[in-house]
């Protein structure tokens, strides 16, 4: 270090001092070094995880505003990954590897000034080497730039790989796929070693060749100076110092392998966060202030069409429908007919290709997103709870609501006497860590949270499949009573459950196809009436086999 | 056999319950677990001719290393330049060897000390990569190999398991434990090979001076006292660390997975602040643990600088009293860096290796866990094509001790019968398939199939001859066909095809883009619920097992797709015993019997008809299914 090397200057060049006072003032530098060192390295760590804590806070806040879009081109593994890896080589750069790019910088510069004053000649020697030394470090790190990505593909591909597993251990064990499941994982495996591999070997050949061209430089100087002295242009004093300066100048090129190695990890790192922080967010939330505080439940459909990104075929075409206040609306349709494009949009999930959604006659997009996620409630499909305790996840939108109102819509969601059996009661605790809940347990429980919220619209996409036929009925009945000058829009498959609702829509291919109320689709005698029929018992089941389906 | 027969089992057979939460506890968390590098040596073991070989280029070029300061110092400065060499100083032969090229080559002696360092330098570079190529070649493939024998031994652990452990908890064994591990191993091979230098140095050093040397070496224990006190003061900080860094990701992977009902219920900024809650504590202890590490690295530098100090005062004055020969004081200078570089890294190894120590333990905890499926000492080994009778027997079940889920159920299905197993949820519906595919153990009741006993049949062998379509079907990576084939070599592509046919799955097959080539994404998110299940029978077509299982998938499927599931479902059973959990009374009315399940007992059995002229549970479950569609 630069440090060491002033002692030798001290020792050699200035006889007048005693040795004694030499070690001395050694301890004060040492003293002095290690107050500065202290401060520069903590202050130096301590940025790598503010930056971290950064990074993590943009990572966090950024996902939340990304759509299905993004998700479907990203999946968790694949994001947990970026966050927990990636952010993790940014911070040691900063933490480790900025220590040293200061050094790269500072120490030639003062050692190549010390050195010119000594002995020009010398110094204009090693010149030489140094485009050498550049030139193969900038190769090199292309080749880091390139394996480390690979490395850090292949670490996403493991965990990705392992997840997707265990979550199907059921299944794989149910097949007896063990054995083929495990050759798989050695695929995946191997190709993740071989990765690490090859960018372990780049980072080798970094680390035993940058400090040999330095040593070659090195061995210049040796052998020149050398016969300087032997010459007696030179003392020995000087050629030591000039050597000792010389280290200096070279000592970070010794380190460059690894830290050419950190800066490409964390260039790698720093391009695969970026994919996240630059995702524009699908849903843009751009209110124009001159809506309605709350809205009514009124809705009108113009046009509406909508093409999922990369598909040939639109997803909905030219939906007309006109939602009044206060209605219920029963979808119906097989599946990829369009049902849950269309509810998408209602809570702006999806932003319409084509056409408009009008609530309360203006214009969705004019709407802070926030009210329209807010007042319109929407039940999804899958019922996915937190790993917190019941009552948290019932309440979820608003977690300081009174317990009367958590059993309301406990009850109201025929949920009550299921809570009631568990020892904790609304606290238990749910999920990987806590009670596992049958499926339709789980539907009450997204049903409940959406019943809580009160709100002027609720939504609820086929969210009754894993619930018997009574609870059902019981649920669907009170939702009546409770909901009943407000509008509520319902997917189900079962006429028994669409034939209450005030309008029944009946999807085709991304279109409407009928629309009217039970009794007079009956009537129509089109998809409804035969879906009717269907599913009336007693219909020959052989039918089937007459009928010309068209395949889902 | 008699019910008391049966409970009168040896105990030993019976299943023994493991602590799941044993499986997150703090462990040991010893500072050096000599064992555990112990058992990672039997994975080091078949690359042991990388170690060795690796071993062999690092001894070399730390011996090339210090035969690189010895001609600098011996040779150059005092023998060539100043001209006087110091007699206890080893130069090991390197005088000698200037000499030779000297009058051999004819060359100045400067030239010929510099061809000397040149090719010492060059072959030390040469060896070190070697070295470093070899190291982390065997590295990397033990662990690869552990890491495949720990997937392969949790991918055979029970369902009891997966019940009671999390998933996460499982993934960062696989994962970031290992990783943790490479840097130990890493980090212990490199200490390697800077020890080797520290032993080479050091003997030079005590045969020119013992006085010099033995003070140099008393700053060692202090080095190693600092770290001593350096891992009490950081013990609970790290904990702290560790504990905010797996909560900080948890929240995040949970958010991910749940991001629709977040947005859904405009949590976005409440989750954000939970979130930042946890990233301020996560950061804040960080912060702490920097102020130990970086007092603790600083001080250990310094002691390197004091150690500097000692030479020049000390061999100062014997070079002043000419003791010692200027070449001599730079040597020491320079190997008193070698002397001190193994010593420092240790201690900034030391947070890699006692993080690596806890990943270990936690890996060999994963590894020694030793549920599993009871599986017979001599298994009957099923020959040929079985009938397929099914007969439960007085079976008892339980997950946890004193809530029976199942209680003496006793029922027989005759081979080819088609079975509906009805019931509310919490009846033991699922439960009863469950033993059936001995996903759990059982010892109270026996269930029979062709009548051997169920526990005397292998696992494996049990479940080739078993179909199992669960409500949740789980789709691989890979293509449609990889997924209808699930890699048996007796399924040509013409046998999938035919089964996807045959259970209408054909249909929407071939109008994917690729047909059957098409890739799936993880849990088949880019296929409905109902091809899905289509797709599932397709596969247990194509695997032509004795019987079939199946969880009925509840609703959610269109009416037009679930007829051709019906269908499908009719083809699938032709010549096969079939199990069916029961949702929909259409399944019900194309079985031959029902079961009617009441709180994990038989309550009725009989046929449709039957069953509803006792006018008991079944008729009033039908009853609420007929309502539905009245």
């Amino acid at each position: 270090m630069g440090i060491d090397s002033i002692q030798q200057v001290i020792e050699n060049a200035t006889p007048e001092y005693s040795i004694g006072q030499v070690a001395l003032g050694i301890v004060c530098c040492v003293l002095m070094r290690f107050i500065v060192v202290i401060y520069a390295r903590r202050g130096l760590r301590r940025v790598g995880f503010a930056v971290s804590y950064d990074l993590r806070q943009s990572l966090f806040s950024k996902v939340q505003q990304q759509g299905s879009e993004f998700f479907a081109r990203m999946g968790v593994g694949d994001i947990m990954t970026r966050a927990i890896q990636d952010i993790a080589l940014i911070q040691r750069l900063i933490a480790f590897g900025s220590f040293g790019i200061v050094i790269m910088v500072y120490a030639p510069f003062f050692a190549i000034i010390a050195m010119t004053y000594k002995s020009p000649s010398l110094t204009l020697l090693i010149l030489p080497v140094l485009p050498i030394i550049f030139l193969y470090g900038w190769k090199m790190s292309g080749a880091m730039a390139d394996s480390s990505l690979a490395m850090q593909e292949g670490l996403s591909a493991l965990t990705t790989h392992t997840q997707e597993n265990l979550s199907g251990i059921r299944t794989v064990q149910a097949q007896a796929q063990e054995q083929n499941e495990i050759n798989r994982f050695w695929v995946t495996n191997d190709q993740y070693a071989t990765a690490f591999y090859d960018q372990a070997r780049i980072n080798s050949l970094m680390t035993a060749w940058m400090p040999w061209l330095a040593s070659a430089a090195q061995l210049m100087i040796i052998i020149y100076g050398g016969n300087l002295v032997l010459e007696n242009q030179l003392s020995v004093g000087d050629l030591i110092f000039f050597l000792a300066c010389l280290n200096m100048l070279l000592q970070p090129i010794r380190m460059a392998g690894m830290l050419v190695t950190m800066v490409q990890r964390g260039a790698v790192a720093t391009r695969r966060l970026f994919e996240i922080f630059d995702a524009k967010p699908e849903i843009i939330d751009n209110p124009s202030g001159l809506t309605p505080d709350i809205i009514s439940g009124d809705f009108e459909l113009k046009h509406l069409g909508y093409t999922y990104p990369g598909a040939s075929e639109p997803a909905l075409q030219d939906i007309n429908l006109r939602i009044h206040r206060g209605e219920s609306i029963g979808i119906v349709g097989r599946v990829g007919s369009g049902k849950s494009t269309l509810l998408k949009h209602f809570t702006r999930m999806l932003d319409s290709s084509d056409g408009q959604l009008l609530v309360d006659d203006i214009d969705v997009k004019s709407y802070p997103l926030r009210q329209i996620r807010r007042q319109i409630a929407q039940v999804l499909q899958d019922p996915f709870l937190f790993a917190e305790p019941l009552r948290n996840n019932i309440s979820y939108d608003d977690p300081d609501r009174t317990l009367e109102l958590v059993w309301g819509s406990a009850e109201s969601a025929a949920l009550k006497e299921t809570i009631l059996e568990f020892p904790e009661q609304l606290d238990t605790l749910v999920g990987e860590r806590g009670v596992t809940l049958s499926g339709g347990q789980k539907q009450r429980t997204t049903l409940a949270r959406g019943f809580i919220r009160d709100a002027p619209v609720l939504i609820l996409d086929d969210c009754f499949s894993s619930v018997d036929t009574e609870t059902e009925e019981h649920i669907l009945s009170r939702l009546k009573s409770l909901r009943d000058d407000r509008t509520t829009i319902l997917v189900s498959h079962r006429v028994s459950t669409l034939r209450h609702s005030d309008r029944i829509i009946v999807m085709d291919e991304g279109s409407i196809a009928e629309s009217g109320t039970h009794e007079e689709l009956l009537a129509l005698d089109g998809l409804y009436a035969e879906l009717e029929r269907l599913q009336t018992p007693g219909a020959d089941s052989d039918r089937s086999q007459d009928m010309e389906l068209s395949p889902v | 056999m008699t019910d008391a027969a049966i409970d009168s089992r040896p105990s030993t057979t019976r299943p023994k319950r493991h602590d799941h939460s044993m499986f997150e506890a703090e462990l040991s968390g010893n500072v050096l677990n000599l064992h555990l590098l112990g058992r990672i040596m039997h994975w080091l073991k078949p690359y042991r001719l990388g170690l060795f070989v690796s071993a062999f280029f690092v001894l070399a070029a730390s011996v090339l290393a210090v035969l690189m300061e010895i001609v600098i110092s011996l040779v150059l400065v005092d023998y060539i330049i100043i001209g006087q060499s110091d007699g206890n100083m080893p130069d090991l032969g390197m005088i000698e060897l200037t000499q030779w090229i000297e009058h051999s080559l004819g060359i100045p002696a400067l030239f010929s000390a510099g061809i000397v360092f040149f090719v010492a330098m060059t072959v030390h570079g040469i060896f070190g990569h070697a070295h470093r190529q070899t190291l982390v070649g065997a590295i990397v493939k033990a662990l690869r190999d552990l890491r495949q024998d720990l997937f392969a031994h949790l991918e055979t652990r029970p369902s009891s398991f997966y019940d009671g452990v999390p998933i996460g908890r499982i993934m960062t064994r696989v994962t970031n434990d290992i990783e943790a591990l490479f840097e130990m191993l890493r980090g212990i091979g490199s200490l390697v090979g800077e020890f080797v230098p520290f032993f080479v140095a050091l003997s030079i050093m005590l045969s020119a001076s013992v006085e010099l040397t033995l003070i140099l070496l008393a700053l060692v224990p202090i080095v190693a006292v600092a770290t001593y006190f350096f891992r009490q003061a950081t013990r609970e900080v790290f904990r702290l660390v560790r504990n905010s860094v797996s909560s900080l990701n948890q929240n995040l992977q949970e958010n991910l997975s749940g991001m629709q009902v977040v947005q859904l219920s405009e949590r976005q900024s409440l989750n954000l602040k939970n979130y930042t809650r946890i990233n301020k504590s996560n950061r804040r202890y960080e912060f702490r643990s920097i102020n130990l590490s970086t007092f603790y690295g600083a001080f250990n530098d310094s002691l390197a600088s004091i150690g500097l100090g000692i030479i020049i005062w000390y061999g100062g004055g014997e070079v002043v009293q000419n003791e010692m020969s200027l070449g001599g004081v730079i040597l020491f200078t320079r190997f008193m860096g070698m002397l001190f570089t193994p010593v420092v890294m240790l201690g900034e190894q030391l947070n890699v290796l006692f993080r690596a120590m806890a990943s270990g333990e936690r890996i060999f905890q994963a590894l020694d866990w030793d549920e599993q499926i009871h599986e017979p000492e001599n298994p009957v080994h099923l020959h040929g094509r079985l009938k397929g009778r099914v007969e439960f027997r007085a079976l008892r079940f339980a997950y946890k001790a004193n809530t029976p889920v199942l209680k003496d159920v006793s029922f027989t299905v005759d081979a080819g019968e088609k079975m509906a197993i009805v019931g509310r949820t919490g009846s033991g519906k699922s439960t009863l398939i469950k033993l059936l595919g001995r996903f759990y153990d059982f010892d109270r009741g026996t269930i029979f199939l062709d009548g051997h006993d169920l526990n005397d049949i292998h696992s494996r062998d049990l479940r080739s001859r078993i179909g199992v379509v669960l409500q949740d079907f789980h789709i691989f990576s890979g293509s449609i066909l990889d997924n209808i084939v699930l890699g048996n070599p007796s399924v040509s592509r013409e046998m999938a095809i035919d089964a996807a046919k045959t259970v209408n799955a054909h249909g929407f097959i071939s109008k994917l883009p690729e047909g059957y080539d098409t890739p799936l994404v993880e849990r088949g998110a880019n296929l409905s619920q109902g091809q899905r299940q289509l797709l599932a029978f397709a596969r247990v077509l194509a695997a032509d097992p004795e019987i079939l299982i199946l969880d009925e998938a509840t609703a959610s499927i269109d009416t037009e797709t679930e007829i051709l599931i019906q269908d499908g479902l009719r083809k699938l059973m032709v010549g096969r015993t079939s199990i069916l959990i029961a949702h929909r009374l259409q399944t019900i009315q194309e079985a031959d019997r029902v079961v009617v399940l009441h709180q994990g007992e038989v309550k009725e059995m009989g046929s449709h008809e039957e069953l509803l002229a006792m006018n008991g549970l079944y008729a009033m479950l039908h009853e609420l299914q007929f309502q539905e569609t009245q």
